[in-house]
């Protein structure tokens, strides 16, 4: 176990930089998942850190030593890859074994420590077995198994779950969760599903175009997202965006194309500025006098209620946990607390405190 | 449901006919007349057989071509394996270069082999030829390249690699392309250096493509003939004379059609169980007897 340092880490392809000066730091035995859109640079800077690409600029610290230029297997980490890349002509066995064996642990030993961690995964009966006698869920088991096998001081995870099922999916995100609870090593876990970022980590760490948007707790982010993207980029159905001004009272706003919400109380933003007002879809409630908005499409989970509504033109997405009778076409009013709104500036895109 | 199975009859009968007449029947008519003490032109044809095959076994000349068939085929299959798995290599850590040199590497095979045999004749000639010449203003006198029976041989397996290394290259080079990088990196990752990465993962990986690659080389080069006849006509005396050359010279020279055809389905017999047998030694030292 040990803690991860990147400072100003930088990555250029030919003459096109992906990362552009990246800093994070990661606790002995946090759970930290990089997030973001695809080509945002994540699964980048994971090869960086595995040693899988060579960095151009910056540094790499696991715990106090410089990483930076050392080759990927003198580092200590671990990778599980989303392919799981098992090695088609070993065994179970023998794939878990193989970086024991290239570091030359005797045999009885390296026995030992596969039989270990194969109990740890539950993958005793398969250890005979070769990659493509095993199901989906099976390689990726052996995969980690792969990784747990050595007791190195990093875990990577390259987008593990993308090829499992939904079901599976949920499935594995708790066993990896679980896993990191027995073990307490420090993980890095790259996706593009935010509900697994959500879910998993202890630290979350946006991403975007080579550049960190935002670090901190899964809540921290749902709660008090740092700028526009970061607000629509976490959370599903996404956060609904409109853009306007604050009214004079500072309780209330209006949109550019006229809409007024209330609020209640007064927002943090000043007098008639212009602000893009954020609200997710979970946040807003029905009331007989709040705004007007007609009901475009109403589209039932089982659990909850998804309402995509009108509001004078702008497209908005509702989530309700009751099941309301409302039907297409129908015009309903909303209300939005004060403590709910999310308030951007429309320049920066920063987050208005 | 019948008279859509008859239907397909119809759809396999032309690939059917053309592999009788240009395989099947000469393959037939091969065995058939090795039965036969038949010389090319007499209208005399006499049974004898398996009298040709004792015949040729207990002659010294075929025990000879056999083992300079063996030497030179194992000899240019292994100089072409090791020097095209290593280009093969190369090119696939070059990337985007690569493209360029495989092309040039790649040219040596584009030219027939007839041609190239000439064009190295001209190169192994005695004194004037270039090799000669260039080693000569060294100072370095150079052995008789095609005239000595040792350096026929290493010429006849030079030329042979100069030709057919880049064949090897491209097709290694082809599967090296399909290998799945995440797993060489899993490997790195576990602490495999490149030495291992290339013996435990890469060469495993491409034990198709090398069991593909050697066994067509072999057989090929069992079927070796052009090269030699151009090169040294299997001389100096027997020294490179193959199989395929005492074939052509039974057949051909001495008209002994029958015994060519004997020695013919010998080869046959030969190049098949040993391409069996490499098949199965291959693919038992890499997948554990599990396939």
């Amino acid at each position: 176990m040990a803690s991860l340092t990147i400072q100003h880490a930088t990555k250029s392809f030919g003459g096109l930089e992906v990362l552009h000066g990246v800093d994070i730091q990661i606790a002995d035995g946090e759970f930290v998942v990089l997030v973001g859109p695809s080509g945002c640079g994540k699964s980048t800077l994971l090869r960086l850190i595995a040693g899988l690409e060579d960095i151009t600029q910056g540094e790499i610290l696991i715990g106090d030593r410089e990483v930076s230029h050392l080759h990927p297997k003198d580092r200590d980490i671990a990778m599980v890859f989303q392919s799981y890349a098992l090695y088609p002509h070993m065994t179970v066995e023998e794939n878990m074994g193989f970086s024991l064996r290239m570091r030359d642990v005797n045999l009885s030993e390296r026995k030992d420590k596969v039989r270990a961690s194969a109990e740890i995964l539950g993958l005793t009966n398969l250890l005979g077995r070769y990659p493509r006698q095993l199901s989906g869920g099976q390689r990726q088991r052996v995969a980690m198994g792969r990784a747990i096998v050595r007791d190195p001081k990093v875990f990577l995870f390259d987008e593990p779950l993308s090829n499992l099922d939904a079901k599976l999916r949920v499935q594995m995100r708790s066993e990896i969760r679980e896993l990191h609870k027995k073990l307490g090593t420090t993980i890095v876990y790259v996706t593009h599903d935010q509900i697994e970022a959500m879910t998993m980590a202890d630290t979350i760490v946006v991403m975007r175009d080579g550049y960190v948007e935002q670090i901190g707790s899964p809540l921290d982010l749902y709660d008090r997202p740092a700028n526009i993207f970061v607000g629509s980029f976490i959370g599903s159905p996404a956060m609904n965006m409109l853009e306007g001004r604050i009214g004079g009272d500072r309780q209330s706003f209006v949109s550019n194309r006229g809409t007024q919400i209330a609020f209640g109380a007064p927002v943090s933003p000043e007098a008639d500025r212009k602000v893009i007002l954020g609200i997710r879809p979970e946040d807003i409630g029905v009331s007989e006098t709040g705004t007007p908005a007609m009901v475009r499409q109403v589209e039932p989970t089982g659990a909850d209620l998804h309402v995509n509504l009108d509001l004078d033109g702008d497209g908005f997405t509702a989530l309700f946990h009751e099941r309301l009778p409302l039907e297409e076409g129908q015009n309903m009013g909303l209300k939005v607390l004060a403590d709910q709104a999310h308030f951007f500036d429309p320049d920066s895109g920063k987050r208005i405190e | 449901m019948v008279r859509w199975q008859r239907g397909l009859w119809l759809f396999f009968l032309p690939s059917f006919g053309l592999l009788a007449v240009v395989l099947l029947w000469p393959l037939g008519y091969a065995i058939y007349l090795s039965f036969f003490d038949y010389y090319l032109g007499s209208d005399v044809r006499s049974f004898v057989g398996l009298g040709n095959y004792a015949d040729l076994l207990t002659e010294g000349r075929l025990w000879n071509s056999m083992w300079t068939t063996i030497l030179i085929a194992f000899g240019s299959v292994a100089l072409e394996f090791i020097v095209g798995f290593a280009l093969a290599l190369a090119l696939y850590r070059l990337h985007q270069s690569a493209k360029v040199f495989s092309v040039l590497l790649f040219l040596p095979h584009i030219v027939t082999p007839v041609v190239a045999a000439l064009f190295l004749k001209w190169m192994l000639a005695s004194n004037w030829g270039f090799i000669d010449a260039t080693l000569l203003t060294f100072d370095i006198v150079p052995p008789d390249w095609l005239g000595d029976p040792i350096w026929a041989k290493i010429s006849v397996i030079l030329a042979d690699a100069w030709v057919f290394t880049p064949l090897v290259m491209m097709v290694l080079y082809a599967a090296l392309q399909g290998l799945d990088t995440s797993v060489v990196e899993a490997a790195q990752i576990d602490g495999a250096n490149n030495w291992r990465v290339l013996r435990h993962i890469i060469v495993p990986a491409l034990i198709p493509a090398i069991i593909f690659t050697i066994s067509v080389r072999l057989m090929d080069v069992f079927r070796f003939f052009d090269i030699i006849y151009v090169l040294t006509g299997g001389g100096p005396g027997t020294a490179t004379e193959t199989i395929t050359i005492y074939t052509y010279q039974l057949g051909f020279r001495m008209l002994e059609v029958g015994k060519a055809s004997a020695l013919g389905v010998i080869t046959l017999i030969v190049v098949a169980s040993l391409l069996l047998t490499i098949n199965r030694v291959l693919n038992s030292i890499y997948r554990g007897g599990d396939q």
